[in-house]
């Protein structure tokens, strides 16, 4: 965990109000899937939380939405050669056993690019299922990344491009068939509660990705916690971003 | 070379750069990033006598130049501090334990179980965020005195520092309200309880509904409460509010402020500590000053 300034490359809008962020530093450490890093915004006193896309030795890609004034600042402010303030790797990421061998992942909105990391550090290792769901057509983005898992389906809420439905909805149609190993999921609240639904008493171990608003995002402030099922609270910086689906409130 | 030490009450810190409550747990995260034996001190997590949960989330939101939080004093309770976590800070630097209490004889119990074991203790009387406790002994001058008053009684060996809320008719008063009650010392501001609302959703941001302002938009009000505060007392002063560099805390010393605290800064730099304490000794050396703490209270006003 450290904070180092980078050197951005690129910082570009890929779908409509997706914007795909890299940045390079020669002191880039070893990042791994499911990892996050805070990314300084001028002028902003918080710092945005960010998942990792893809990892490169020492080029580090982000995906991130526009979705308020430090999102718009970001994506107007940074561009190719500017430097920017990264605080990385944070989190625990997602672990995939040895034993293992059939991966489903399951993404929805900006829940995909964290997703992405899996799919680019377990491609050649591990049998990966991929359910991505877009809003439409035009949400659609990273298709090149997402097709080096085994199989992948693409789902969008109008059927506008692949199936039609939920990504949670194409992945329970061909659960009986794929029989994975493990699930793992990143995206927006009502997905996750559904898959958790739909996974219950399947036997299959299944890790979720959250999201929250940070502080610190190294776990010293107690901004982002979330409810443990047991009781009292993990932080989701630190002890997370991923969960056993069943240890979580969601 | 600078002499960045100062004392406070006594104690002497290394130099006068301290992580404010809330933003810093208790140490062990920041020293994954730097080691934070550099640091005059640490300022823990608000401390209570039983575990507590907090407020539900979103705890944090943002406004132009400040944020606001409601944690609601989340913490491990204080035997779990004494038992896991002290030992390992008092081998990096100076301790200060933030306490809370529901009511005034909960301040004298928490502080009768951490005298002498911390280097200072710092009253919280100030949270924005909570029902009870907190705040409310906080702002009325006679509260302030008197939880002052039992949780010194219950320090036989390390001195007490009383955190005041800005949100008072006279902080001036308060602060004098707790040098009668015994304080060793005076920490302040705390934050300005605020609110921010989604547009979208004509919802506060906070689930809380409000939350505390800090951050560097809060600066001059608290540099200024800082300079009213000496003024009001003899004790010595520990101030923050908005600080983001070494320049911001020389502003705080020559207001009054023997020490500073850092809270906000830290989310947006989480190097902001080590930067200040070499900040300062490099704006001290560019100005010929020998020892930082010559610097405290220097401000000369206009007649």
């Amino acid at each position: 965990m450290r904070e180092l300034t980078a050197t951005v490359l690129e910082n570009k809008e890929i779908a409509k109000g997706i914007y795909s962020l890299t940045f390079a530093s020669e002191e880039m450490p070893a990042v791994r899937a499911g990892q996050f890093v805070m990314v300084e915004i001028d002028g902003f006193p918080l710092r945005r939380p960010i998942a990792v896309c893809k990892a490169e030795g020492e080029r580090l890609t982000v995906c991130y939405r526009l979705k308020g004034e430090g999102t718009r600042r970001l994506s107007s402010r940074y561009s190719r050669g500017e430097k920017i303030s990264v605080l990385l790797p944070l989190g625990n990421g997602f672990f995939v056993a040895e034993e293992e061998k059939k991966v489903a992942i399951v993404g929805g909105g900006v829940g995909i690019f964290p997703l992405i990391s899996v799919i680019r550090a377990y491609a050649e290792s591990k049998e990966i299922y991929a359910y991505m769901g877009f809003r439409d057509r035009a949400a659609v983005c990273m298709q090149y990344e997402m097709q080096r898992a085994k199989e992948l389906v693409i789902a969008t809420d109008d059927g506008s491009a692949g199936y039609r439905g939920t990504a949670v909805q194409a992945f329970m149609e061909d659960f009986g068939r794929v029989q994975p190993d493990v699930v793992l999921a990143c995206g927006p609240l009502p997905m996750l509660r559904a898959l958790k639904n739909a996974m219950a008493g399947r036997n299959v171990p299944v890790y979720v990705s959250l999201e929250e608003r940070m502080g610190c995002g190294v776990g010293a402030c107690l901004v982002c916690v979330c409810d443990l099922t047991g009781g009292g609270h993990a932080r989701v910086c630190k002890d997370g971003p991923v969960f056993e689906i069943g240890e979580v409130e969601l | 070379m600078t002499d960045l030490r100062v004392d406070l009450c006594g104690v002497e810190l290394k130099n006068p750069v301290i992580p404010a409550s809330g933003t810093f747990g208790f140490g062990r995260e920041f020293d994954e990033i730097y080691d934070i034996s550099v640091l005059g001190a640490v300022c823990t997590k608000g401390l209570t006598l039983e575990p507590r949960l907090g407020n539900p989330t979103p705890r944090i939101a943002e406004s132009r130049g400040v944020i606001l939080n409601a944690v609601g004093l989340q913490n491990p309770g204080v035997e779990h501090f004494i038992a896991h976590d002290l030992p390992w800070l008092k081998t990096k630097t100076r301790v200060i334990a933030n306490v809370a209490g529901k009511e005034p004889s909960e301040y004298g119990e928490i502080c009768a179980r951490l005298d002498g074991l911390v280097d200072f203790v710092e009253l919280n009387i100030s949270c924005p965020n909570v029902k009870c406790g907190g705040m409310t002994l906080g702002i009325k001058p006679e509260n302030v005195e008197n939880v002052t008053r039992i949780a010194k009684n219950a320090l036989k060996s390390t001195p007490l520092i009383v955190k005041l809320s800005p949100n008072v008719e006279s902080i001036a008063a308060n602060a004098r309200a707790a040098e009668e009650g015994g304080a060793d010392c005076i920490s302040l501001v705390n934050t300005f309880t605020g609110m921010a609302i989604d547009i979208e959703t004509r919802r506060p941001v906070l689930a809380n509904n409000t939350g505390g302002v800090s951050g560097a938009g809060i600066k001059p009000i608290a540099v200024r409460m800082v300079y009213e505060v000496s003024r009001a007392v003899k004790l010595p002063i520990i101030g923050m509010g908005g600080i983001t560099c070494a320049e911001d805390a020389v502003e705080f010393m020559m207001a009054g402020a023997s020490a500073v605290q850092v809270g906000t800064r830290n989310f947006t730099d989480a190097l902001a500590c080590p930067k200040i304490v070499e900040g300062l000794g490099k704006w001290c050396a560019a100005h010929g000053v020998e020892r930082v703490s010559e610097l405290v209270g220097t401000v000369k006003t206009n007649g």
